[in-house]
């Protein structure tokens, strides 16, 4: 590829991609233009309160979406922030009928984040359909508190709060503002999560939690953030709700149909997407009111609802915005041959790398292990899956670790980066004790690690995955944009390292196994561990990738990378590896040299079999 | 000690219908991964069809458990077919939300047909008690609480010594493995979905016979439910009926001694300890996440 060629595509493509952006912000500019010049030009108060209403549930959409959306956590109590904002305000306004009730307002989203915290707490034990039965279970008993503890709340006779002082003139106008105000500030949130690390870090939890976990992504600190974030501002505006209302009580402020109605708003509109939640809450409100006012109410918005909810799960599972991007990209893309057909290339040198990682001349690297695991046991119920392995790895090594299938190599690893979490043992990396932490901070010690079956971030670009890994925490870090230029080149050079420069803009999902084999290789590399554990690195990959892949281990090797690899392929792992450490039943039965290994007759016994001829080792 | 003893076993055959209501809902799961919220609306569908048949038709509402339960089933088959087949495979949290929508149309529906308001089931025998010594048990209840173990012990027999159980155990092991050797996994799935609404229904026939309804009781039904088959662990067919009977004992004893006010929170708080406490519940096992291809 020609650099004029890349500068003309790029142009090319600059244009092409610009035009619906551009007609898309000019739409959203002249709504949002028209939204705020409506209450002067119209006094309709049918209108306004339908606006107000959809103001509400935007910024409650838009907040779900930070869950939802980004982090992959469906909430079907959602609603129960809108009502804690409405109830917290109702309550001290209630009490200190003399203070300015619009101070209350913060306070309200302060109370509503603080809760949302405890969700969060909970989002770290269960996840998936556990978690949206949580959320209803979360409501229910939200409502349930709100109904008994009749000193505070009064209970289902529900709280007036008071009249607004103002002039009746301006009617709705600060009610209407104040929300125009608290859906730009929730905007504004999403749209800046959406671009920092934290934005990333959600994605990848969304994606794949477990993955997420092992390159370095600290996930309780980055949910509880999420959390915390998609309450707080709509809290505030539950609470300019309530005020709105004059009237709030149990079943009307926690009414699971708020919640549904807040989750429809954003998956019509598009899960993920700035203005999709804001494009569904205007949407879906105003089909609420046409159904309650024009189609007879009650059970109609019921079928509407539900009949909705079940026809865009069905039809719809992207949303509007989503849909209207795909078809966009469909028409640009038609009568082009795909690019994930093409060949892997044939890769750079490290040299090219710059100082992403870290390369030591090898006469350097002192004579001792840098990963050493002792007697390291796993029961799963009575299967002693491991049972008591204990093994080195010497600093500036390609160990093997090799053994029958079920003899626990990949559960070591498991318990190695703890995505299961082990029963005993000790695991020591660089002189530091790792056991007992969580995988995010085993990565930051110097743990990088892939998977037997690749794991990659399917919806993010090649790109992102590799620029996702986190190699340090800190709550500054999350702060920062998610690619950064100096991110990108580095990640650039080492997918060029790898040979999928080429890809760095497909989505993970578009590629074949072997080519998420070497991005998930870049990745790890992205993360410079001190030890680099591959999971089967030349399992269901052609030859020629299996040899290029030998190549790439040999030459991170030859500039003091630590490797630990889990192979069946047994040349690849005899002409690569020294030491090698056999396993079998869950522990070590013979440690050595590839030479001896061969010849031991309990590892022939075991598993490599009395056919093993030594001749037919090949050099990968 | 009488009083004691009465609520004991009033809560163990309360248990029994709590325990053929959840085995519906952890059956569906357990093959097909998907958690049906619809599940209390079905229930309560099982009730008002009853209704119909004891109004209308003046037949036995227990009795009338022999009509209601194959019309159920067959509601629940096509609801198969047209709904929540085409998302089969999708993610959990989608399927979630698509009962949930059907649930909202079911509540509509049956608010559409039977109205809003509360309606009761009053057999001739819905004030009569048996004495057993100094015990007073309700006909109702006993009548129901055994007819709930029947059709439970039916669906126990035909899970495990018939060739349409073994196709169902092998779909929700490995549905692409019993594809392979000859099940139709989709027809099944189909199937297990129809039983489990018609478990859901035979239950709700019962229930309309102890309490009185409305279409929207389905919300505080598919609490109670999950909050079973969630403590007793998703997909274990013993769990279910275990945590059934802990639920309904749990319950009746807390109506009885501590304040009926409260007592509705209990599902709720159980939901929310089991699931941080012990997620796969007394009887689950946990799924191994490790080795799942993203």
């Amino acid at each position: 590829m020609t650099s004029t060629g890349t500068v003309e595509g790029t142009s090319q493509r600059f244009w092409t991609r610009i035009q619906p952006l551009w007609l898309g912000r000019a739409l959203a500019l002249v709504a949002a233009v028209l939204l705020i010049v409506y209450p002067l030009v119209d006094d309709d108060l049918y209108y306004q309160n339908m606006i107000i209403l959809s103001l509400v549930f935007a910024i409650g959409a838009s907040g779900l979406s930070i869950i939802s959306g980004f982090t992959g956590y469906i909430s079907l109590g959602q609603g129960a922030f809108i009502g804690l904002g409405g109830y917290t305000i109702g309550v001290l306004a209630t009490r200190l009928p003399d203070s300015n009730i619009w101070l209350w307002v913060p306070i309200s989203g302060l109370v509503s984040a603080l809760v949302a915290l405890l969700l969060g707490f909970v989002s770290l034990r269960s996840r998936g359909p556990s978690f949206v039965i949580i959320t209803v279970a979360f409501l229910f008993l939200v409502q349930v508190i709100a109904v008994n503890w009749v000193s505070l709340t009064n209970g289902t006779a529900g709280m007036t709060l008071p009249l607004p002082t103002w002039d009746r003139e301006i009617a709705n106008w600060p009610f209407y503002y104040v929300l125009i105000g608290l859906l730009a500030l929730q905007l504004l949130m999403t749209w800046w999560i959406r671009r920092t690390k934290l934005g990333m870090g959600l994605i990848a939890i969304r994606e794949d939690e477990t993955k997420a976990a092992t390159i370095g992504i600290s996930l309780p600190t980055q949910k509880i953030i999420a959390f915390m974030a998609s309450a707080l501002v709509v809290g505030m505006a539950g609470a300019v709700y309530g005020y709105y209302l004059t009237f709030i009580d149990p079943r009307g402020m926690f009414s699971i149909l708020l919640s549904v109605q807040l989750v429809l708003s954003m998956l019509i509109g598009g899960k993920a997407t700035l203005w999709g939640p804001v494009l569904g809450a205007f949407f879906i409100e105003w089909l609420n009111e046409t159904a309650n006012n024009d189609w007879g109410g009650g059970n109609t918005r019921l079928f509407l609802f539900g009949g909705l909810l079940v026809a865009v799960v069905i039809f719809l599972p992207k949303g509007i915005l989503p849909a209207i991007e795909s078809a966009i990209q469909w028409s640009r893309t038609r009568g082009k041959a795909g690019l994930v057909g093409a060949r892997i290339g044939t890769g750079g040198s490290l040299a090219s790398i710059t100082d992403r990682v870290q390369l030591v001349d090898r006469s350097e690297i002192p004579d001792r292990a840098i990963l050493e695991v002792k007697n390291l046991r796993k029961h799963f119920g009575g299967v002693k899956a491991v049972d008591g392995a204990s093994f080195l790895v010497p600093e500036g090594s390609i160990t093997g670790l090799i053994g029958p299938n079920g003899s626990g190599k990949t559960t070591i690893f498991n318990l190695i980066d703890d995505t299961i979490r082990a029963d005993a043992g000790e695991i020591w990396l660089d002189g530091q004790r790792l056991d007992g932490l969580p995988s995010w901070e085993r990565a930051h010690r110097g743990l990088g690690r892939t998977f037997q079956i690749t794991r990659l971030f399917r919806e993010m670009t090649v790109l992102e995955n590799v620029v996702a890994v986190q190699r340090t925490f800190s709550l500054g870090q999350l702060g920062r944009v998610a690619v950064s230029g100096a991110e990108a080149r580095s990640a650039e050079e080492l997918l060029e390292y790898v040979g999928m420069r080429a890809f760095r803009d497909q989505k993970a999902h578009a590629l074949s196994y072997g080519q998420q084999k070497m991005v998930e290789l870049a990745q790890i590399l992205m993360l410079d561990p001190k030890v680099i554990l591959l999971d089967e690195p030349a399992g269901g990959i052609n030859p020629v990738l299996i040899e290029r892949m030998g190549e790439m281990i040999r030459e991170l090797n030859s500039y003091g990378k630590t490797f630990l690899l889990v192979e069946h392929n047994m040349p690849f792992v005899l002409g690569l590896c020294d030491p090698i450490h056999v396993l079998a039943r869950g522990r070590n039965m013979a440690s050595g040299t590839p030479d001896q290994i061969q010849r031991d007759p309990a590892v022939i016994d075991a598993y490599l079999g009395d056919d093993f001829v030594l001749d037919e080792k090949v050099q990968p | 000690m009488n009083e004691l003893l009465q609520t004991l076993i009033l809560g163990l055959l309360l248990g029994g219908v709590y325990a053929l209501a959840a085995s519906g809902l952890t059956l569906i799961f357990g093959v097909m991964r998907v958690i049906n919220i619809a599940h209390g609306a079905f229930l309560i569908l099982g009730a008002f069809v009853t209704y119909w048949l004891w109004d209308g038709f003046g037949v036995d509402p227990l009795l009338a458990i022999v009509l209601t339960t194959p019309i159920v089933f067959a509601l629940g088959w096509v609801t198969y077919w047209v709904v929540v087949s085409p998302v089969r495979t999708a993610p959990m949290a989608s399927t979630v939300l698509l009962t949930f929508g059907l649930a909202l149309v079911l509540e509509g529906a049956m608010g559409e047909i039977w109205g809003n308001n509360s309606t009761a089931i009053r057999p001739a025998y819905g004030d009569e008690s048996f004495t057993l010594g100094e015990l007073f048990l309700p006909k109702a209840q006993v009548y129901g609480g055994l007819i709930a173990v029947l059709v439970l012990v039916l669906l126990w027999v035909v899970l495990t010594k018939t060739w349409l159980g073994r196709a169902i155990r092998a779909a929700a092991t490995n549905p692409s493995s019993a594809e392979l050797v000859g099940i139709k996994v989709a027809a099944v799935a189909a199937l297990v979905f129809a039983l489990g609404i018609a478990a859901a229904g035979a239950g709700g026939a019962i229930t309309g016979v102890l309490y009185p309804f409305v279409p929207g009781s389905h919300y505080q039904w598919i609490a109670r439910l999950l909050a079973i088959v969630v403590l007793g662990g998703l997909g274990s067919l013993n769990g279910a009926v275990l945590a059934a009977l802990m639920f309904g004992l749990a319950e009746t004893l807390t109506s009885a001694y501590v304040s009926p006010a409260w007592a509705t929170a209990v599902p709720y708080a159980i939901v929310f300890a089991v699931l941080l406490i012990r997620p796969q519940g007394l009887l689950g096992t946990r799924l191994r996440e490790d080795a799942v291809a993203a």
